[in-house]
C-alpha cells in the first residue's frame, strides 16, 4: 500500500551488520530483557475535559487503527483514541460532535504524533469502558461481562 | 457365519493358493498386484476466525472449529464425520456428541489442488442452515490450507490426512489461543507427557498470558480420555477458570491427527480456544539451547500472530542461535513486528538479540528480547520433535522447531499470540531454493471497511513462483475487506510480484512501495480499496515460508508452502469447473 510508513534507508545496512556483529558478541548470558515501558502506563492516567469536535469511525490514515474523537480541550486540540471496539456493537460509545466529554487515559507518541489512549469515556454522566487496565481494547461481549472476575489456574491434582 | 468357520474357510484358501503357486514353478511365479488404495479416509480439520452469529444478530464473534471426516477419494464424498463449533457467545456444538456430519462432497483440481469442501452437519445454527463451506488449498495429498468459506463465518486452518495406526505416547508442546470467560484474549503454552489415565502428580507445566495477566512455570495435568474410533475424545486437565470466586475446569476436546499431532478445542459455552499438541521426540528429554535450529547452520525463522480476537499483531524474523553452557543460549537476528492496532511497529529488519534457557525437557524458560522489537519482549518456548513438520505433520521433511507464546509483561498488550519457530535449513541457497508452485495463505485483519474494527480477510490461493523472479497466485478470499455481510466470498483472485531477496539476510525478502514491487492484487476482478499489499516474507526451507503484510490499517500472516512437481493423489480430484464454485 502506498500509504505504508516503512522507510528503508539504504545507509542503515552497514549500521544493521555492525549492530548484529556487536549484538552477538556483547549479549551476556541471563540478560535481562530490554527496559520497556507499560504500552498502557496506568500511573501516568489522567483525565481531560473537551468539546467533540469530530467522531472518526472510518479508517483515517495517519490515525492509528480504531475509532476517534477528536477535542477540543484546554490543552489545545487532542485525539482520543477508543480503540477497535469502542464505537462498535452493543454497549458502544453513544457521542455527536459538540458533546462535552471526560476522558481518562494517557497520553502517547504512536505513529508521530501524539495520542490520547482513552481508557474511559464519560458523557452524559455515564462511563463507558474503552480498554482494560492494560491498555487492551474491549470488545462488545467484554463490556457485557465486565462484570466477571476471570482467573485462570492450574494446579497439580 | 461366525468366527471360527470365516477362520476355517481364509485357511483353506489359504492352503489352496499356497498349493497352486508351490506347484507351478518358480519360472512361472508372479509378484501379486498391490492392492488398491483406501477408497476413504480421515481428514481432521481445524480454523479459527471470526463468525456472525447468530445469522442476522448483527454479531462479531471470535471462533473455533475442529472435526473429523470421512472422505472418498476417488469420489469426494463425504460419508460420515464429527465436529466441535464454538464461539463462547451462544453458539457452541452440543458436548457429548458433538456436531454429526452425515454428507458433503470434496471437488478439488487435480492440475492446482484447489477446491471446495461442505460439510452437512446436524446443527442447523451453523454455516448456511447446517451446510458449512470451506475453501481448501491442497499443498499436497495429505495436507491442505482451509478457510470457511460460506459467510457465516471466516477464518484460517488447516486440513490433514488422519493416521490412527500408532498411538500418541511421549512428550508434547502445546500452545492454545482464543478468549476466556470474560471474553478476553488468552493463550496458554507448555508441555507434557501424554496420559491416558489420570497421573497422580503434575505431568506437565504451562505458562498463560491472560488479557495481559501472565503466569508462568504453572503444574499442569492432562488426561486424554479414550478417543471414539474416529480419534476424537475429551480432556481431563487441571486447567479451569475462577468466575466470581467459582473455580469451573475448562472443557476440552481433541482430534488425533496421528501420533505426534493433536488437535486441542476448548468447548466451554462462555470462552473459546483452539490450539496444537505437537510431540517433541528427542526433545521431551534431551532437549538443548540449539534444539530448535537448523543443525548445520544454527539458524531458524519464526511465525508469530495474534488470534482474531487480539490486535492485529504479527512478528516474523530469522536469528542464529549461539549455545551457553547448561541449556542457555543466545539469539540474533531480524525481524519485524507490526501491531496494527496498538500503533506500534519494530521497523523494517530489526536487529533482535536476546537469551533464553532449553529445559532438557523442551520447556524453555522465557526467550528474552534484550533489543527493542515493538512490543515483543518475551517469548514461552515450547520444542518440538526435530522430525516433525508443525505446518504439514504428515510430511516427512522441513521438521523440527518450536512452539512460541506472547509473554510480554511489561507490555501486556499481546495476548493470545502464538506461533512457531523452525529450523531455517536452506540460507547459502534460499533465492534459488525459492522456486517452483505453492500453496498460500493468509489471515487478514483490517479496518477499511467504515465501522470494521479489525474485520477479517482469509485467502487461500496456488500459483508459481520464480526463481528470483515473479511469484504469481490465484485463489480466493472469504470476507473481503467487508464483515461477514454482502460480498463475502471471491474467487479467481490475483495476487502478484517479484519478492526482493535481501542480499544480507539470506532467506528474507521484502515487496514493499519503496522498492515498487508491493504485492499487487486484484479481488473480484479489481484492484480493492485497500491497493497493494507491503509484506516481508522469511524462508525456513524450499518448502515453507512465512509472510507478514505491514500496512496502514491492514495485516495478515500466514504460511507459502511449496507444492511437489506433480501433484498426485489428491482426494475428490477432478478438473474443478470455475461456474461450480462461484459465490458472488
Amino acid at each position: 500500500m502506498s500509504s505504508s510508513r516503512f522507510t528503508k534507508p539504504t545507509t542503515m545496512i552497514a549500521g544493521l551488520i555492525a549492530g548484529l556483529l556487536f549484538a552477538t558478541l556483547a549479549v551476556p548470558l541471563g540478560a535481562q530483557p530490554v527496559p520497556k515501558a507499560p504500552y498502557y502506563d496506568i500511573t501516568k492516567e489522567f483525565t481531560i475535559a473537551g468539546t467533540v469536535s469530530s467522531v472518526v469511525s472510518k479508517f483515517t490514515p495517519g490515525l492509528i487503527s480504531g475509532s476517534h474523537l477528536m477535542l477540543v480541550t484546554g490543552r489545545g486540540d487532542v485525539d482520543a483514541s477508543l480503540g477497535r471496539w469502542g464505537l462498535e456493537g452493543k454497549g458502544a460509545l453513544k457521542v455527536a460532535a459538540g458533546q462535552q466529554v471526560q476522558v481518562t487515559g494517557v497520553m502517547k507518541t504512536l505513529k508521530d504524533r501524539e495520542v490520547f489512549v482513552a481508557r474511559i469515556v464519560k458523557v452524559n454522566g455515564h462511563a463507558y469502558v474503552m480498554r482494560n487496565e492494560h491498555g487492551i481494547a474491549m470488545s462488545p461481549q467484554a463490556r457485557a461481562r465486565a462484570g466477571k472476575k476471570v482467573v485462570f489456574r492450574s494446579e497439580a491434582l | 457365519m461366525n468366527c471360527k468357520a470365516y477362520g476355517i474357510s481364509f485357511a483353506a484358501v489359504f492352503l489352496a493358493f499356497g498349493l497352486l503357486t508351490g506347484c507351478g514353478g518358480s519360472s512361472s511365479t508372479t509378484t501379486p498386484p498391490p492392492p488398491p488404495p483406501p477408497t476413504t479416509s480421515n481428514f481432521v480439520f481445524s480454523v479459527s476466525g471470526q463468525d456472525g452469529l447468530p445469522a442476522d444478530s448483527g454479531d462479531i464473534n471470535y471462533y473455533a472449529l475442529a472435526g473429523v471426516v470421512t472422505i472418498n477419494t476417488s469420489t469426494g464424498a463425504v460419508t460420515a464425520g464429527e465436529q466441535d463449533y464454538n464461539d463462547g457467545d451462544g453458539t457452541t456444538s452440543p458436548q457429548g456428541g458433538g456436531d454429526s456430519i452425515s454428507g458433503g462432497t470434496l471437488t478439488v483440481s487435480s492440475s492446482t489442488g484447489q477446491g471446495t469442501l461442505t460439510l452437512n452437519t446436524s446443527n442447523t445454527a451453523l454455516g448456511v442452515s447446517g451446510v458449512e463451506t470451506f475453501a481448501v488449498q491442497f499443498v499436497n495429498a495429505n495436507h491442505a490450507l482451509i478457510t470457511q468459506f460460506d459467510g457465516s463465518a471466516t477464518s484460517s486452518g488447516s486440513l490433514d490426512l488422519q493416521s490412527l495406526s500408532t498411538a500418541p505416547s511421549g512428550g508434547f508442546a502445546f500452545t492454545v489461543s482464543g478468549v476466556d470467560p470474560g471474553y478476553d484474549p488468552i493463550a496458554v503454552g507448555g508441555v507434557f507427557t501424554y496420559a491416558t489415565t489420570t497421573p497422580t502428580s503434575a505431568n506437565g507445566a504451562i505458562d498463560l498470558n491472560d488479557d495481559g495477566t501472565i503466569q508462568t512455570n504453572q503444574p499442569f495435568t492432562i488426561t486424554f480420555n479414550a478417543p471414539d474410533a474416529s480419534g476424537r475424545g475429551t480432556i481431563t486437565s487441571s486447567a479451569q477458570y475462577d468466575i466470581d470466586g467459582t473455580e469451573t475446569a475448562i472443557a476440552f476436546n481433541y482430534y488425533i491427527v496421528g501420533p505426534e499431532a493433536i488437535r486441542i478445542i476448548d468447548v466451554d459455552t462462555t470462552d473459546a480456544a483452539i490450539g496444537s499438541a505437537f510431540g517433541q521426540g528427542t526433545n521431551a528429554t534431551a532437549a538443548g539451547s540449539t534444539t530448535f535450529v537448523d543443525p548445520t547452520s544454527s539458524q531458524a525463522v519464526f511465525s508469530v500472530a495474534g488470534n482474531p480476537w487480539t490486535f492485529g499483531n504479527g512478528a516474523v524474523g530469522m536469528f542464529t542461535a549461539t549455545a551457553g553452557a547448561a541449556g542457555a543460549g543466545t539469539f540474533a537476528g531480524v525481524g519485524e513486528d507490526f501491531e496494527v492496532n496498538n500503533g506500534i511497529s519494530s521497523g523494517l529488519e530489526a536487529s533482535l538479540a536476546g537469551t533464553y534457557t532449553m529445559g532438557a525437557n523442551g520447556y524453555g524458560t522465557p526467550l528474552a528480547f534484550t533489543t527493542d522489537f515493538g512490543d515483543t519482549t518475551t517469548w514461552g518456548l515450547y520444542a518440538t520433535d526435530p522430525n516433525l513438520n508443525l505446518e504439514d505433520p504428515n510430511n516427512t521433511t522441513g521438521g523440527g522447531g518450536a512452539l512460541v507464546l506472547d509473554l510480554s509483561q511489561s507490555t501486556d498488550v499481546l495476548p493470545g499470540t502464538t506461533g512457531v519457530i523452525i529450523p531455517q535449513t536452506d540460507s547459502a541457497t534460499a533465492a534459488t531454493d525459492f522456486n517452483g508452485n505453492y500453496a498460500a495463505g493468509w489471515q487478514n485483519f483490517n479496518y477499511y471497511e467504515n465501522g470494521c474494527g479489525g474485520c477479517e480477510t482469509d485467502m487461500v490461493s496456488q500459483g508459481s513462483m520464480v526463481s528470483a523472479g515473479a511469484l504469481s497466485l490465484t485463489g480466493d478470499d472469504s470476507d473481503p475487506f467487508a464483515t461477514l455481510t454482502a460480498t463475502t466470498l471471491t474467487t479467481g483472485d490475483t495476487f502478484a510480484g517479484t519478492p526482493q531477496a535481501d542480499t544480507i539476510n539470506l532467506g528474507r525478502y521484502s515487496m514493499l512501495t519503496t522498492n515498487s514491487d508491493p504485492l499487487a492484487v486484484t479481488i473480484n476482478a479489481a484492484t480493492p480499496a485497500s491497493g497493494e499489499f507491503d509484506l516481508v516474507m522469511y524462508q525456513a526451507g524450499a518448502n515453507q515460508l512465512f509472510w507478514l503484510e505491514l500496512d496502514e490499517g491492514s495485516t495478515f500472516s500466514g504460511p507459502l508452502e511449496q507444492q511437489p512437481s506433480t501433484l498426485t493423489g489428491l482426494p475428490g480430484a477432478s478438473i474443478r469447473p470455475s461456474a461450480q464454485i462461484k459465490h458472488k
